[in-house]
């Protein structure tokens, strides 16, 4: 189920610099949704025409509040990220095809017993993926110790790095500060190849991900940006071309996407 | 209680709001959201004889009250609508208007001639979108090649044509009188208005496509004038459309002589936007003491 709602803010937190840490509550009617890390929410912003996506960082059942993890970087995600407590923002979620954690939940692992997953995140990327962890997380507690996590954050320096302690929380963390997020991760393949990674960052972290993963053998999913229209998968406005059986087409990251089987992403 | 049934071409319309093609893919997504039989019609996205797929990012751009868009028609093909989606539409018992586009007069004769034989109530001639290098923003530039377009897909056409009109020409009212002349059953407009976005950044425009069609508020203006001019010089029924977001603008332009409305960007903005609108027409024709929403149709008094 999703729907537009009209959110209340509930409280704005400086998460790192220019990083903001919203919490929204949803009215009563939108007790039906059930939101998937990866999924996304279109946000309506005072003052600007179209909508913004922004990726769900969290989502409690009981209280309807929506976490979004926001970096200032522009119009839309500015004055985003300066939303104060008690504000209302209109927005249509949960949208896009999330992370495939119960596929992966289904697979056998590689070495029998938990399957190893691994998050990769840079900078903002980070948001969606604390979702993912959490979501692991509350997935082990129920079903016996499924997956075991390890998470690798990237962030281009100290005062931009936010969440480690939080993905440390999920399992082990490896903060990296200034480097390449994708060379930690490939040292640790020497310690045991994943069964999964799921990522989010910018598109040169994807692209190199893109090429350990294959090299490797690892099963890999990224969550991709795009400016949208709609949101939904009816304008088309946000499609991206992908590879598909033996050929290529546009895939539309609103709704095929975000998240995309990594080893069929084409990057420029 | 209000009538708001309307007649297009002999086709009943439960109401006159129409979801423009474009915005509305083939209704699926927006069925996840409401019932779209609650449009009086859909018009669905732009189809040509053999898929496309449509140009590169970026295909969007943020305007003043508006956007920008050069998605380039990417689409399944005319055949592929007909096998999966329209006797889907059909059954969900949408009145459906298949909008066609093509690079040459060839194109536009086969398409037609394919869709005569299908559950499509009206056909809607896309000869306007400025997005294609191919030659479909030369057919609505001038009003010869209007005419042409027109007369050829008349001829193979057994479903009422509608003519979907571009700003993009010199004088509306002559463009739209060839439409009329060449056999169109209605003409709609307008379709988007040639536009471009800078980055100043990277120096570069923010489409791939370098120029796009604007779409939204800010073209109202200038699509209630060519509506008006429009209507003021062909018998045929017109369609308005230009940044329509609420129930007023509707009024506005069935005003200014459109029987119908189409209601495209809108949707990207507000999801709901098509039973929002459908609500608030009802409620506007009730204070104002309408009875039958066609008493609006060209009764903008200019004396």
């Amino acid at each position: 189920m999703k729907g537009d709602f009209v959110a209340r803010v509930i409280s704005n937190a400086r998460a790192a610099e220019l990083v903001s840490d919203i919490s929204l509550e949803l009215p009563p009617e939108a007790s039906g949704i059930d939101p998937r890390p990866g999924q996304f929410a279109h946000l309506s912003v005072g003052g600007l025409f179209l909508r913004r996506p922004i990726s769900i960082a969290g989502f409690d059942g009981e209280s309807l509040r929506v976490r979004m993890i926001v970096r200032n970087a522009g119009r839309g995600s500015g004055a985003i990220a300066s939303l104060e407590p008690g504000e209302s923002v209109r927005m249509l979620l949960p949208l896009g095809s999330p992370f495939p954690v119960e596929d992966l939940a289904e697979r056998r692992g590689k070495s029998g017993g938990a399957k190893k997953i691994h998050l990769v995140a840079g900078g903002i990327g980070a948001a969606p993926l604390l979702f993912a962890a959490d979501f692991i997380r509350a997935l082990n507690e129920v079903r016996g110790g499924i997956f075991s996590v390890e998470s690798f954050a990237g962030f281009r320096d100290e005062a931009s790095s936010f969440g480690a302690d939080e993905f440390g929380r999920a399992g082990a963390c490896r903060l990296v500060i200034g480097g390449l997020v994708t060379d930690a991760l490939e040292e640790s393949l020497g310690r045991g190849a994943p069964d999964a990674v799921l990522a989010c960052g910018p598109e040169p972290m994807l692209e190199a991900l893109q090429g350990i993963c294959s090299a490797n053998g690892i099963a890999a999913y990224a969550s991709l940006e795009a400016r949208m229209g709609c949101g939904v998968g009816a304008c088309l406005v946000c499609s991206r071309r992908a590879r598909a059986g033996g050929g290529a087409g546009y895939r539309r990251v609103c709704r095929d996407g975000p998240s995309f089987d990594l080893s069929e992403v084409i990057f420029k | 209680m209000t009538s708001l049934e309307t007649n297009l071409c002999g086709v009943r319309l439960k109401n006159p709001l129409i979801a423009a093609s474009g915005t509305f893919g083939f209704g699926r997504e927006y069925d996840e959201l409401y019932d779209i039989s609650c449009w009086g019609a859909i018009s669905v996205k732009g189809l040509t004889n053999l898929p496309r797929s449509g140009n590169p990012p970026h295909r969007i751009a943020e305007t003043a009250s508006g956007m920008l868009n050069s998605v380039g028609l990417e689409n399944p093909g005319i055949d592929a609508f007909i096998r999966d989606e329209l006797p889907r539409l059909a059954s969900r018992g949408v009145t459906v208007i298949a909008n066609v586009a093509g690079s040459d007069l060839d194109d536009y004769r086969e398409a037609v001639r394919k869709l005569s034989d299908t559950e499509t109530a009206i056909i809607e001639l896309n000869i306007s979108c400025p997005n294609v290098k191919e030659g479909g923003a030369q057919f609505g530039a001038s009003p010869r090649s209007v005419g042409e377009a027109t007369s050829a897909a008349r001829r193979h056409s057994s479903k009422p044509l509608m003519v979907k009109l571009s700003p993009n020409t010199a004088d509306i009212a002559v463009a739209a009188r060839a439409a009329e002349d060449a056999g169109a059953d209605a003409i709609s407009l307008i379709n988007t208005i040639t536009g471009m976005a800078i980055d100043v950044r990277t120096r570069r425009p923010v489409l791939a496509n370098v120029t796009g069609g604007l779409s939204g508020p800010a073209i109202k203006p200038v699509a209630l004038r060519m509506v008006w001019q429009a209507a003021s010089a062909v018998s045929i029924p017109v369609v308005g459309m230009g940044g329509i977001a609420d129930a007023e603008d509707v009024a506005r332009f069935m005003l200014a002589g459109a029987r119908a409305v189409m209601i495209g960007t809108a949707n990207i903005t507000d999801p709901m936007a098509g039973p929002r609108i459908l609500a608030e027409l009802e409620g506007f024709a009730r204070t104002n003491g309408i009875a039958d929403i066609n008493e609006l149709v060209g009764a903008l008094e200019t004396s």
